[in-house]
């Protein structure tokens, strides 16, 4: 019992310590966000709210452009995510269930594109972008998205595609199954688990992204969420309340996806970097 | 080529379809990808050489050739060079402090306490939220009303409040501190499951035999992350020498220059101060210098490969 204690009281004090410095920064900012303006100046901090209001997101939602980039994000990430999901789980499909010469190279490939750094397209994608006449329209951002996304989704899904029993196909191809067939009705259910990450990893992925919709989107009106958000920051009267209003309701969304699918993402994530 | 024979012919038939089909099959699922990685990827970097070579300002005006000049001028001018000090330093920053919370992190949730399986998922929160979140979250904690300064001062580590970004010094650490808190959960929950992947008999037949934890450390867990540390070393270099947004947002690079690291002189050469060109010839010197980089990772610290992938 002492040998246990003696164990348990520092791993005790390590998760504290550990959780206090992921979580608390969270709870920091949402309970500031329904402070009154006063409390959230004042000198001493407070720990639990000794006033509420929703003033701050009434002023968000109601009196700013904020609801404008919501929808926004919103259009990006969801196209973002029904791109991203179709490619991702075809080239998936390919690569881990069919065996034909070059996959390896092309699996290869997939990684490179996935640790590339993004920011030495910045200046070439922008001109093809404006070439193409898509400066200024949410479909620029969608595309460059998906580029961003879908390398680590193909990734994602390997944890998942390569547990699926090959007799299985193998089965349904016997019963007369087209491949098309066996991918609707007996992959992707199986692989639903890592479906869903990868469809939530692009929406999370594209729900981020800052520098490109920066140079990208020209006008408020096609701002996304982070964009829209950082004008904010730049504001010459930091508005605290607002600002820790709008960072609430930024990550909420992401929260809630997260919530859904938490297990099964974190395994995809790790999966494929342990082969 | 040889007049197809009638039996040549047949051997067509009744084999190439097999043989290839398969092939062609695969192919066809990866290619939407593929292209789609060409037309956004590979394009823009040919592209992105072209630029370079030209004296575009602005995007949308056109340019001339003018051969080598951008690159000379970067080679010149001291710019780029800090910058990628800044950018090395940055990287190794980042590396070591991610590197540590991500050990002690991942040690912590391998135990087995209340509550481990949630922590172990909600661990990677700091990762999936958006950095404008994170930037908003720090620069308030971090604000001279902030949480931070109200600690400091009231424990008498400081007299007065600091302002962490108005000296270069603090300003640097300051954003490679908030970009270790936003990435070392990621690195733990990657170190943890391959931790978890290390035999618990290693360690019960080390323990037999005497060994300290210390020793255990170094003989037992340190070699069999190496496949994973050194993933993680290339891939994970790559990723932070990318991030530009927690930077801009926190610093925009400053103060008088000192948090600007080579993304952040990219995107303000070509999008702050106009020099598109030049800003695609810095691009290009800096895709050089990490594929050299690369190379070199790959050639000194590939790990004795197992080969038995698949």
């Amino acid at each position: 019992m002492a040998h246990r204690l003696r164990h348990a009281v520092p791993l005790g004090f390590a998760v504290l310590i550990l959780m206090t410095v992921v979580i608390a920064p969270f709870y920091w900012i949402f309970s500031a966000s329904v402070k009154a303006p006063q409390e959230i100046i004042a000198r001493k901090p407070t720990l639990f709210p000794q006033s509420f209001t929703l003033e701050h997101y009434d002023k968000l939602l109601g009196h700013s452009n904020f609801p404008t980039y919501l929808q926004n994000s919103l259009v990006v990430a969801f196209g973002t995510m029904v791109i991203t999901v179709f490619l991702s789980t075809l080239a998936a499909y390919g690569l881990y269930r069919l065996r034909f010469p070059g996959r390896n190279l092309l699996f290869r490939v997939i990684l490179i594109t996935y640790a590339f750094p993004g920011v030495l397209l910045l200046v070439p994608l922008y001109d093809m972008m404006s070439t193409l006449g898509l400066v200024d329209r949410l479909v620029a951002l969608v595309i460059v998205d998906v580029t961003l996304a879908a390398p680590f989704a193909v990734w994602m899904l390997q944890a998942f595609f390569r547990t699926i029993p090959q007799e299985l196909e193998e089965a349904a191809a016997l019963d007369g199954a087209s491949r098309l067939g066996i991918i609707v009705r007996i992959m992707l259910p199986l692989a639903a688990p890592g479906v869903a990450s990868i469809a939530i990893f692009a929406f999370i992925t594209s729900w981020t992204e800052y520098i490109f919709a920066s140079i990208l989107i020209i006008s408020d009106a096609n701002r996304t969420v982070p964009v829209g958000l950082a004008g904010i920051i730049g504001q010459y009267q930091v508005d605290w309340g607002l600002l820790l209003a709008g960072a609430t309701v930024t990550a909420l969304p992401v929260l809630v996806l997260f919530g859904l699918v938490g297990r099964n993402f974190v395994e995809g994530l790790t999966a494929g970097a342990i082969q | 080529m040889p007049s197809p024979t009638v039996a040549n012919v047949r051997r067509r038939v009744v084999r190439w379809p097999r043989v290839s089909s398969a092939t062609l099959i695969g192919y066809a699922f990866v290619m939407p990808l593929m292209l789609w990685l060409a037309a956004t990827i590979l394009y823009p970097l040919v592209a992105s050489v072209a630029l370079s070579l030209q004296n575009i300002k602005i995007i949308g005006s056109t340019g001339e050739y003018v051969g080598l000049e951008n690159y000379s001028r970067i080679l010149e001018s001291p710019r780029f060079g800090e910058a990628l000090q800044r950018s090395a330093i940055w990287v190794v920053g980042n590396a070591v402090v991610q590197t540590v919370l991500a050990f002690a992190a991942a040690l912590t949730l391998k135990q087995r306490f209340v509550g481990n399986r949630l922590a172990r998922i909600w661990i990677i929160l700091s990762w999936i939220v958006p950095t404008v979140v994170v930037v908003i979250i720090w620069r308030w904690l971090l604000s001279a009303s902030g949480i931070v300064n109200y600690a400091l001062v009231n424990l008498g580590i400081s007299s007065k409040p600091i302002g962490f970004f108005s000296t270069g010094d603090t300003a640097f650490a300051s954003v490679i501190l908030i970009n270790s808190w936003r990435w070392f959960p990621f690195n733990a929950v990657i170190f943890l499951a391959a931790l978890q992947r290390i035999p618990q008999e290693l360690y019960e037949a080390a323990s037999v035999d005497g060994a300290t934890t210390v020793r255990k450390f170094f003989h037992i867990t340190l070699p069999s992350l190496r496949p994973v540390l050194f993933v993680m070393g290339l891939i994970g270099t790559l990723m932070s020498f990318n991030v530009f947004d927690v930077i801009w947002l926190l610093t925009g690079g400053g103060p008088s220059g000192a948090t600007t690291t080579l993304p952040v002189l990219i995107y303000e050469t070509a999008f702050k101060r106009y020099r598109l060109s030049q800003a695609a010839a810095m691009s290009v010197t800096t895709g050089v210098i990490l594929l050299i980089f690369a190379a070199l990772f790959l050639r000194f610290l590939s790990p004795p490969s197992d080969t038995d992938e698949e």
